[in-house]
């Protein structure tokens, strides 16, 4: 939607697009020796990247491949190759979290709502990647994803909202790939429990970071729908970690996880 | 291994745009992120000065402004903004009408507080995101930037 110049020294520059149902900020940091013209074709590949995820996998546009597979009105056979790729991943993810990220378990039929907003900001930071910009972060409403560094010696951070103070952070993370948060105060995650088919959460919020924001995505909502049992099963993924809220306001953390910062936890104060 | 977060007195909000690293608790600033903050007074002691010139400095003008009603994807919204000279000390969502669908709700008053923690934090915290800060509307800024230019700002 708009293209601004937010720091001319360091050639920094931000591009917030409206797709998805939201805004995905694209925050990209280049030598000043590249000039805005050489960026533009890898930019231009990452924004088409998320509209065309939204094109496919929209399950608010009828029209959409997962919206006809889903009302039965297109053999999956015949659908864009892409979406057997998604739903393989997702398989994945399913396994991985043990059952509890489930997109054949909601109503409505198959939803990979859960994976894709994820999957798709991944793949606009690789088109990024492949072009002339040294560092960049894709923020797909509040799904992130990086690469390099925004300054020498200086790894990207950023904030978790604190799920009973959402104008608040709970933590600061240092962020070397992704990062993905799922909360029941986020009326529009999809919470629901894979085994018994009602919207639940056991945790106020889940983080889980690692290599890839589409299975950090998934790996989030299943772990704020598990409990903080799933914990274990994050920490002994490889390159994965977690960060979770209770219910009760506890904080707790897998030992990798890239804390800059959490704020303290007073029972007292009711979560 | 998984730790327990009972951490001692680790930061609070008002840290979190201290510098890089910095764990240690601190007392600086008032958090410039926190919405409902007042612009710091620093004439807490001094009774006995009669004068009352300081109020009306032009810089510490509050002034409010409500953008114009946007349709974004799932209904429309405006956006009112409060300011104190050039800083944004305030912004809510006076009006919001999603039509009551399951997707619009994300758009209501429970997620609203997050972009409003995000407008401010723009302006001060060292960090280049927020996570779990979802529903950022294309909507909600085109109406925030209409009431920011209203206010020459």
């Amino acid at each position: 939607m708009t293209s601004s110049i937010l720091d001319p020294a360091t050639w920094t520059m931000r591009r917030e697009e409206e797709v998805m149902g939201t805004v995905v900020v694209l925050d990209l940091y280049a030598d000043a020796t590249v000039s805005t013209d050489e960026l533009s074709p890898s930019l231009h590949a990452a924004i088409h990247e998320l509209h065309e995820a939204d094109r496919i996998f929209s399950t608010y546009d009828p029209a959409s491949a997962l919206s006809r597979i889903r009302a039965g009105t297109l053999d999956p056979a015949h659908a864009p190759r892409v979406i057997s790729d998604v739903l393989e991943l997702c398989r994945d993810a399913r396994e991985l979290s043990d059952g509890w990220f489930n997109p054949w378990g909601l109503a409505g039929g198959v939803d990979p709502t859960g994976y894709v907003k994820g999957w798709a900001a991944q793949r606009a930071l690789e088109q990024l990647r492949a072009g002339p910009v040294r560092a960049a972060m894709v923020n797909a409403a509040g799904d992130l994803v990086c690469f390099g560094v925004p300054h020498p010696g200086e790894l990207f951070r950023a904030g978790i909202v604190d799920p009973f103070r959402t104008d608040s952070l709970v933590a600061l993370v240092d962020l070397r790939a992704a990062l993905a948060t799922s909360g029941a105060y986020e009326r529009g995650a999809h919470l629901i429990d894979p085994f018994t088919g009602r919207a639940q959460a056991r945790l106020a919020s889940a983080s889980v970071s690692g290599p890839d924001l589409g299975m950090c995505d998934a790996l989030a909502t299943a772990l704020c729908v598990a409990g903080e049992e799933m914990l274990a099963t994050i920490d002994s993924l490889a390159g994965y970690e977690a960060f979770v809220v209770g219910l009760d306001g506890t904080r707790r953390w897998t030992t990798g996880f890239a804390l800059a910062g959490v704020t303290d936890y007073d029972p007292t104060a009711g979560g | 291994m998984v730790v327990l977060g009972a951490v001692i007195g680790l930061v609070a909000i008002g840290s979190f745009h201290a510098s890089p690293a910095a764990l240690a608790v601190t007392t600086t600033a008032p958090a410039p992120t926190s919405r409902s903050a007042p612009t710091p007074t620093t004439h807490s002691t001094t009774r006995s000065a009669p004068t009352t010139s300081s109020t009306s400095a032009a810089p510490s003008t509050v002034r409010s402004q409500t953008g114009s009603t946007v349709n974004y994807n799932y209904g429309t919204l405006a956006v009112s903004v409060t300011v104190q000279g050039k800083t944004i000390t305030n912004i809510s969502v006076p009006s919001l009408n999603d039509g009551g669908n399951s997707y619009s709700q994300s758009l209501d008053s429970m997620s609203i507080p997050i972009l409003t923690k995000e407008a401010m934090a723009a302006q001060s915290a060292h960090i280049q995101s927020v996570s779990g800060a979802s529903y950022t509307s294309a909507g909600f800024i085109q109406s925030l930037q209409s009431a920011l230019t209203a206010l020459g700002i």
